[in-house]
């Protein structure tokens, strides 16, 4: 008979196996041997790739650096017109995906796009189709993904500025240090864990990037798996790419890792913070701020909600077309047998980590919460192979059906994957509220006669709901705005709004995309409103 | 069968596979008693606390409460089913309950106990924990959290009480009367009670008989009385911090000899030969002061307790000497000037090493 913590400990240590598979099955797939393709890719694309994805990695870091800390800053230490709608209003640009975002500069851009139509109506026929910048290729990608993603070292920096101590900046003020000396003096080298955190978080979406860059035609490792498996049928060789992007990744979140421990030490304000009082900015210096945090605003989130709608009245038959019930329905649905799926394991996986403090248990959970560190298209193809070499070497040894149909392009697969990919972010949200319970709350309640099961149900549970809320809303978003994984594995006729706003926009009907867009970025919003208390851990301040 | 109430047999105390606490045998004998574990910081005191509760596990020896082997190598009575209690030195109080909540939770394990009832009146206005029952843990203070799980804790009604370090954030003036309280309530209640705790005034106001933990082991288990006056090792006089160790030559039955202070006489606790040489203890109490005494020592501190004043003297020797005087004692000694020892010097109970 097995003790209950030793239950607890099987079901977790079988969730962390679960969630590794996909990751192990890239890693052997290494081995493999592979087609023509990549002898041919090998001299040709090969170096084209690994170029591009470097380019658009060192310009996305570099644009939301600057844009998601200067606006932290701002926010977080002065008072300006407007300061207290920007310190959330910023983070609306999640609801914005960076395919969505390259779909608007398109078609702003374009000849006789918006811009054009308002030059026109302002100024009367012109040439203006000249005159007016080309937003696309490497560019229009660094773009859509900096302003899709900059509220990552937003939101960590912000965090970060608040518990900075008044006394570090009346330190630096006694020092003699200007504004903008004890920027890069003292704060920004105080928050620095917090940004490397934020940036290796953009770095590794930037990685991912499926949706903005194919729009652009631009070939990157991620394109390139993705391609390597529809164009070429080499399951083997997106695997091997897929190992090599892995490897990279792996590196970032060695980084990001470190940078978090480290973070520790320097917020460390025990006994010596003091609530900073914001300092109130006039004349053109207010002005100026105020005009960086609106155009931040407005270039991440206005403008590619604006020409969603423009396109939308403009074009009313695509939004009547548009079976908008089956694809809320649609919608909802995956979101709410992975949020459930997620909520449930990883609930299980952080209780058997806590009550059976195994060390094993303990580092398998670590290496499983990796997943969302692996594009989407990695773990599509990843999970693609291991159910296709387990349908071959097992199911098929011992003459059972092919269990292909059921999880390759099916909901249950789909779920499976969805899971992998945002298994650590239900994981690490529950953790997160899991540290808040001290341990000795556990030993009271067994003490008072519970059971680690009424412990569980009694004790945790009421006390996680907040988190449990929380972490339901944002893996919610991030399976609204998902495309990759949607894409390879969706059942046939099964769409949601962004596979449907992405593939009118891959067939030239970028009016089309403009209504399923809108909805998504509608949807995504109020789900960013009503957790942004959270987010920008409002309580703290 | 154990006469005793409770009963630790040569257990090791180990966490984290390390030996915190070797070789332990101490017993409760009747129900009711309070016996206190007193010991220097990360000792081990509260990981024998955890082990009897059930929450470590033991791999020799046994402990046995009501005649019952709670654990052993091979037993293991689950915490959920030991009637023990547990009162943790940090806020273990459920975070998403009212104080009131987290009380009537610990009632609701003692609903169905036979035996003096526990009245939950009683302990709010004990603990003087009123004023914060609709209150959230995070609202209220160390010390009040504290209060308020030790009437969690006594609201269980348990066969064994444990409380670690129950009052070490209660507010020093609120700290003795809450003392006052508890001894009335575990006396009316006949709970027994092991105390952890490093204050030793406390454990001797508290406790029956208290433990004294030093280097991995107990070395001395006796009642507060013995411990402070008898003490069984040089280690046991360190930690209790409460006088020196002179050095002195037996001179007969009933005396000593020190170079400094000269002739001292006193009933020994231990025989010792005429002519050897010992360490003698000298407690703070034991010397007199005296203005007109020719046994003049050199004041080198001075420290004001309210109801005393501590001199610290030096001898010729360099022994810095620690002597007691009342604080209404009618002048003061300044730093560096000399301060009278009433000679001879008689002590109760001479205690040698």
């Amino acid at each position: 008979m097995f003790k209950s913590s030793n239950i607890w400990f099987l079901s977790s240590l079988l969730v962390s196996l679960g969630v590794l598979i996909p990751i192990i099955t890239v890693f052997f797939s290494f081995f493999e041997t592979t087609s023509n393709y990549y002898e041919i890719l090998k001299n040709t694309f090969l170096i084209e790739y690994i170029f591009n994805s470097f380019v658009l990695l060192v310009s996305v870091l570099i644009l939301t650096f600057f844009i998601g800390t200067f606006s932290a800053y701002l926010v977080s230490f002065y008072k300006f017109p407007f300061s207290n709608f920007f310190k959330w209003a910023l983070i609306l640009s999640f609801a914005v995906p960076p395919y969505i975002y390259a779909f608007s500069l398109t078609a702003f851009f374009e000849n006789y796009g918006t811009a054009f139509t308002i030059l026109t109506n302002l100024f009367g026929d012109g040439e203006y189709n000249k005159d007016i910048p080309k937003f696309d290729g490497m560019i229009g990608a660094i773009m859509s993904i900096s302003f899709s993603l900059y509220a990552y070292v937003y939101i960590l920096s912000r965090s970060s500025f608040l518990y900075q101590s008044q006394n570090l900046i009346e330190l630096g003020k006694s020092l003699g240090f200007s504004k903008l000396k004890s920027l890069y003096k003292l704060i920004l080298p105080a928050a620095r864990p917090a940004i490397i955190a934020g940036l290796s978080l953009v770095a590794m979406e930037t990685l991912a990037e499926f949706g903005a860059v194919d729009f652009f035609s631009i070939n990157t490792l991620t394109t390139g798996i993705y391609n390597s498996w529809i164009a070429f049928d080499d399951l083997a060789f997106a695997n091997r790419i897929s190992f090599f992007l892995l490897l990279f990744i792996f590196a970032l979140f060695v980084l990001e890792n470190l940078s978090r421990k480290n973070a520790k030490y320097h917020f460390n304000t025990r006994g010596g913070f003091k609530q900073k009082t914001k300092i109130k900015l006039t004349g053109s210096k207010s002005f100026l701020a105020f005009i960086f945090c609106f155009f931040i605003f407005f270039m991440s989130f206005i403008f590619p909600l604006s020409q969603m709608l423009y396109w939308t009245i403009k074009f009313p038959s695509n939004i009547f077309d548009l079976p908008v019930l089956t694809l809320t329905m649609n919608t909802l649905y995956l979101v709410t047998l992975s949020s459930l799926a997620l909520i449930i394991f990883s609930l299980i996986s952080n209780y058997g980590n806590r009550v059976s403090k195994n060390k094993l248990l303990n580092m398998l959970s670590t290496l499983s919460i990796s997943g969302y560190a692996i594009p989407g298209v990695i773990l599509a193809v990843a999970f693609i192979s291991f159910i296709a070499w387990f349908d071959e070497n097992v199911f098929q040894y011992f003459g059972s059906y092919s269990i292909k149909k059921i999880f390759i392009g099916s909901i249950l697969g789909l779920v499976i994957v969805y899971f992998v990919r945002f298994y650590s972010l239900a994981f690490n949200g529950i953790k997160s509220g899991y540290e808040k319970i001290n341990i000795s709350v556990d030993e009271s309640s067994y003490l008072l006669g519970y059971s680690k099961k009424k412990t569980f149900m009694n004790i945790h549970v009421p006390f996680l709901r907040n988190s449990l809320l929380f972490v339901c809303i944002l893996v919610s978003l991030e399976i609204i705005r998902e495309l990759p994984i949607t894409l390879i594995l969706r059942p046939f006729n099964f769409e949601t709004f962004a596979t449907t706003a992405f593939i009118s926009a891959s067939e030239d009907m970028l009016e089309a995309a403009a209504a399923p867009s809108l909805f998504l970025i509608l949807i995504a919003a109020i789900f960013i409103m009503i957790t942004s208390k959270y987010i920008l851990r409002e309580k703290d301040e | 069968m154990s006469k005793n109430f409770f009963e630790i047999k040569n257990v090791d105390f180990i966490v984290g596979g390390k030996t915190k606490v070797k070789n332990v045998s101490l017993s409760i004998e009747n129900e009711g008693d309070v016996i206190c574990l007193l010991g220097p910081s990360g000792i081990g005191k509260t990981t024998i606390l955890r082990t009897i509760a059930g929450l470590e596990k033991i791999n020799n020896g046994s402990i046995q409460l009501k005649d019952k082997i709670l654990s052993s190598k091979k037993i293991n009575v689950e915490p959920e089913d030991r009637n023990i209690s547990l009162s943790f030195q940090e806020n273990s109080l459920f975070p998403h309950f009212t104080i009131e909540e987290n009380i009537l939770l610990g009632a609701e394990k003692n609903k169905d106990k036979k035996g003096k009832r526990i009245n939950l009146k009683e302990i709010i206005q004990l603990l003087d924990i009123k004023k914060i029952l609709k209150k959230y843990p995070h609202e209220i203070s160390a010390g009040e959290a504290q209060r308020a799980s030790l009437a969690r804790s006594l609201m269980t009604k348990p066969d064994l009480l444990l409380l670690d370090e129950p009052l070490s954030n209660v507010d020093q003036s609120f700290k003795e009367e809450i003392q006052v309280r508890l001894k009335k309530i575990l006396n009316r209640l006949k709970i027994s009670t092991i105390i952890v705790t490093h204050d030793s005034y406390e454990a001797f106001y508290l406790g029956n008989k208290c433990a004294i933990i030093l280097d991995g082991q107990i070395k001395q288990y006796d009642d507060p009385y013995n411990v402070y006056h008898f003490p069984n090792s040089i280690e046991v006089v360190n930690f209790l911090n409460r006088g020196i160790l002179i050095p002195a030559k037996v001179t007969g039955e009933n005396s000593l000899e020190n170079k400094d202070l000269g002739t001292i006489k006193g009933n020994f606790v231990k025989h010792y030969p005429k002519g050897s040489s010992v360490k003698l203890l000298l407690q703070p109490e034991d010397l007199e002061h005296d203005d007109k005494s020719n046994l003049k020592l050199e004041v080198v501190d001075r420290r004001f307790r309210g109801t005393n004043f501590i001199y610290t003297l030096k001898t010729s020797n360099n022994l810095l000497i620690p002597v007691f005087v009342h604080s209404h004692h009618i002048h003061q000694h300044e730093v560096d000037e000399k301060f009278g020892i009433k000679r001879p010097i008689n002590i109760d109970h001479i205690v040698c090493f």
